[in-house]
């Protein structure tokens, strides 16, 4: 049994489905590469497959990790085959970008995330006020409502960054959010408090996960990349 | 890593703008594994499911046909399924036609839009999709640019209702017709193209006087692998397991069941054939569980062989069954192994030995009682008992027998279950369907079935969960299966009333069908004025010879058995003839 990092990107149809059902159809891809994930012990075995941090339905991402067990016996690949194999079986704008074997199971905590989101027809001098204002306010507030309750939240407390500026018809707005074990903000979220703020529709053209970061990942390790 | 321009999307920014308003958006973008795209191909087809996308993905026969055409024709194949209504609406807002899931092209440019009719309930989903892609409804009102509409599927053993809409219907199983299908539509104009579909076998043309066809049957199943690079979807569908087909049709000879009559004669797939389509299924699906498909999987004549080698090649691979016959359910269950997961559905269909015997359904109790025992041994979470109530003959002490029949397995589960095992019932109403032995029986209507339900509600033991059709659906169903061609103005006014995904329950609205049944002067569940006449559905011929059906019925009547004629003694369905013949490949 060997555990690897896998880095794997989204975008096309796949940005459109849930988080269950990106982590089902990656299972899916690994199965179909050739590569036989290790089983979960007991009466209901599951692939040793996760990924780590969850996408939102319509969210595209580029550098997204997911941690697999393999079962080498049963695996008929090389390190060196296992990436090209893997993406060759990808579909729906799925790809596996980049993999890294490590000697012991890793556990990565996820501790910040990058988003950029396109929104059409903003006026960019609107939203470029509107990230000004949320950046000198103390506090920012944003009711959640769910079918559990409704809650308050601080954007502020989870907002590490935010800046826009003009592109072709729109305005790109890029912002880095803390990830805590108590949760953080919806990119959604973020984008909604900047459009009410700036007076222009919340419609996303395209909303894009840039990077995460993660603690946790061992170093003692051998990376296989290979662009194709 | 991706750039940033790889990771913009292909889809056209009109859609994106859609996707972002509604529920599950995944339905509407495709990217499935195994999708072909051939985007250069002439003709241009589309192949439609009409029911939503989960649904619509996992119906094997629009599988067959989209790898058929892409795989072995120069055309190529595209797909669109119905639009949830709120994507229904949106689109509407926003004038957008609906697309193929391929390259998100109008599908009203293709040459040929082929529906599958799998059941009258997703009739007026047929109507909704003709209205989103801008597709004149009406067959005689289709101009030259638009796509020809084709219909097929099991309810075309009776296409009358739909016959306005579409501009023809195929009879059958189309596997060995795709070629024919395909040169036809290469003649230069659209009335050609039609004329020279309407010369392809199995064809029936709605709008041509006289008009009448000939079910087809695809004598190289046998021969032909299944299925073995299916689409899966990368959201959650029905099914979710890698599928393959064993054999098409069934010689048990239930009554009550089209699929029984419309698929003769029985064709099985060799052993050897299945066990490496399974491998390669497995493969190119990354499943870890294989379904054999058909009919009655259990009868298939190398069933142990089959499950065993698939076993032994794959042995981290889970096989299962789509239904059990009750009387073999126990041997093959034995034969699956230990630790099986998920559930398993049988299926007595009647709670009393004299109506299984009027309705054929050979089950005997000990029978019943060995499979319930089978099943709670080999370690499955679930057991489902399937039982149809408003049959032929039948009185409200078969509905008591339901019950005691379920308790009884309900006894059986708690002595001799290895974990957990929940019982579940299913309880159908029964819909008289065209070209079986019991297409001139009446629906037995609603206040009949509804005192049934109840029954069963008041009655069945609390940890059971049961589960009933709506009736008022079932009403809806069994007026439009054994309807004539008048009955299309009703399905068009329900739809024009907002009918719409009938068969889910937050879908049927009875209103809409009653004011759509007043309006055109229908009696919904009413018994049909020509159930003592010559049935207008026999412009279809479906190979089972109407003498057949009527003598069924009558032996259904005195309780008389038909034996299963894979064991040799043909009752005379007139399906055999020629080069038409069963096949036990499966023996080999």
């Amino acid at each position: 049994m060997s555990w690897w990092l896998v880095w794997f990107s989204r975008r096309g149809p796949a940005r459109y489905v849930s988080h269950l059902d990106t982590a089902r159809a990656l299972q899916r891809t690994v199965r179909r590469a050739g590569v036989v994930p290790a089983l979960t012990q007991g009466m209901r075995p599951r692939a040793r497959i996760s990924v780590v941090l969850p996408l939102p339905v319509g969210v595209a991402a580029r550098e997204e990790l997911m941690v697999m067990e393999v079962d080498d016996e049963s695996t008929a690949l090389t390190p060196l085959q296992m990436l090209p194999a893997l993406r060759a079986a990808g579909a729906g704008g799925l790809r596996v970008e980049a993999l890294r074997g490590v000697a012991e199971r890793p556990r990565p905590v996820a501790r910040e995330a990058t988003y950029r989101c396109r929104m059409a027809a903003a006026a960019s001098e609107r939203m470029a006020a509107a990230v000004a204002e949320i950046e000198a306010s103390a506090e920012v507030l944003v009711e959640r409502h769910s079918p559990k309750g409704s809650k308050t939240l601080d954007l502020k407390q989870y907002l590490i960054d935010l800046h826009c500026s003009p592109v072709d018809g729109g305005v790109e707005v890029e912002f880095v959010l803390r990830l805590t074990a108590d949760g953080t903000m919806r990119p959604t979220e973020v984008v909604g408090v900047l459009a009410q703020r700036a007076g222009v529709e919340t419609v996303v053209d395209d909303l894009e996960r840039l990077q995460v970061r993660f603690e946790g990942l061992p170093d003692d390790s051998q990376e296989y990349r290979q662009d194709i | 890593m991706a750039s940033n321009g790889e990771l913009r999307d292909a889809l056209p920014d009109a859609l994106t703008g859609l996707l972002a308003r509604v529920v599950r958006p995944g339905r509407y973008v495709g990217g499935e594994f195994n999708q072909r795209r051939k985007p250069e191909a002439r003709p241009r087809i589309v192949l439609s499911y009409p029911d939503v996308y989960e649904i619509g993905i996992a119906n094997p026969g629009l599988q067959i046909i989209y790898s058929g055409l892409n795989d072995g024709t120069s055309a190529v194949a595209e797909r669109a399924y119905c639009p949830w209504p709120d994507m229904a609406a949106q689109m509407r807002a926003a004038r957008q036609v609906l697309w193929t899931l391929e390259t998100y092209a109008p599908v009203r440019d293709a040459d040929l839009w082929g529906f599958t009719l799998q059941h009258e309930l997703t009739y007026t989903n047929v109507l909704e999709m003709l209205d989103l892609a801008g597709v004149p409804l009406h067959a005689a009102e289709r101009g030259p640019t638009d796509p020809i509409v084709l219909g097929g599927g099991p309810c075309s053993a009776n296409p009358l209702p739909m016959a306005r809409f579409f501009d023809a219907f195929f009879i059958g199983e189309a596997e060995d017709r795709l070629a024919e299908i395909v040169a036809a539509l290469g003649a230069p104009a659209r009335a050609q193209r039609l004329d020279r579909l309407a010369e392809v076998p199995g064809m029936w043309i709605p709008h041509t006087a006289g008009s009448s066809a000939r079910r087809q049957v695809y004598m190289g199943f046998s021969e032909s692998r299944p299925v073995t690079e299916p689409l899966v979807p990368l959201l959650e569908a029905v099914h979710d397991r890698a599928v393959i087909e064993i054999m098409r049709g069934c010689t048990a000879a239930c009554r009550f069941c089209q699929a029984g009559s419309w698929y003769r004669p029985l064709r099985e797939r060799p052993v050897e054939t299945l066990v490496e389509s399974a491998l390669a299924a497995l493969r190119s699906t990354g499943c870890d569980e294989v379904s054999l498909l058909s009919l009655s999987s259990c009868d298939y004549s190398g069933i142990e062989r089959l499950v065993s080698g698939i076993r032994a090649a794959a042995p981290t691979a889970r096989v299962s069954l789509p239904s059990l016959r009750v009387d073999s359910a126990a041997v093959v269950l034995s034969r699956l192994g230990d630790s099986q997961r998920g559930g398993v559905t049988l299926a007595p269909e009647a709670g009393s030995q004299a109506l299984r015997d009027t309705i054929n359904k050979q089950v005997t109790e000990a029978a019943f009682d060995d499979a319930v025992t089978a099943v709670a041994r080999a370690g499955f979470s679930s057991l489902k008992l399937y039982y149809m109530i408003g049959l032929p003959e039948e009185t409200d002490a078969d509905v008591t027998a339901i019950i005691t029949m379920v308790a009884a397995a309900l006894r059986q589960v708690r002595e001799t279950a290895r974990g957990r095992l929940r019982v579940g019932v299913s309880v159908s109403s029964f819909v008289p369907k065209p070209q079986t032995a019991f297409e001139r029986e009446p629906f037995v209507g609603e206040a009949v079935i509804s005192r049934r339900q109840r029954m069963l509600r008041e009655s069945l033991p609390r940890e059971v969960k049961l589960s009933l059709h709506d009736v008022r659906a079932s009403t809806v169903e069994a007026t439009l299966a054994t309807g004539d061609e008048t009955l299309g103005e009703t399905i068009e006014a329900a739809w024009r009333q907002g009918a719409r995904f009938d068969s889910w329950t937050e879908g049927f609205d009875l209103r809409l069908w009653q004011a759509a049944a007043a309006g055109t002067g229908v009696e919904l569940g009413g018994a049909p004025s020509h159930a003592t006449d010559r049935l207008p559905w026999r412009i279809i011929d479906g190979r089972v010879e109407p003498a057949y059906l009527e003598d069924e019925r009558r032996r259904s009547l005195k309780g008389e058995i038909t034996p299963d004629c894979r064991h040799g003694t043909c009752p005379a369905c007139g399906v055999c003839r020629d080069d038409i013949v069963m096949d036990l490949a499966g023996q080999r």
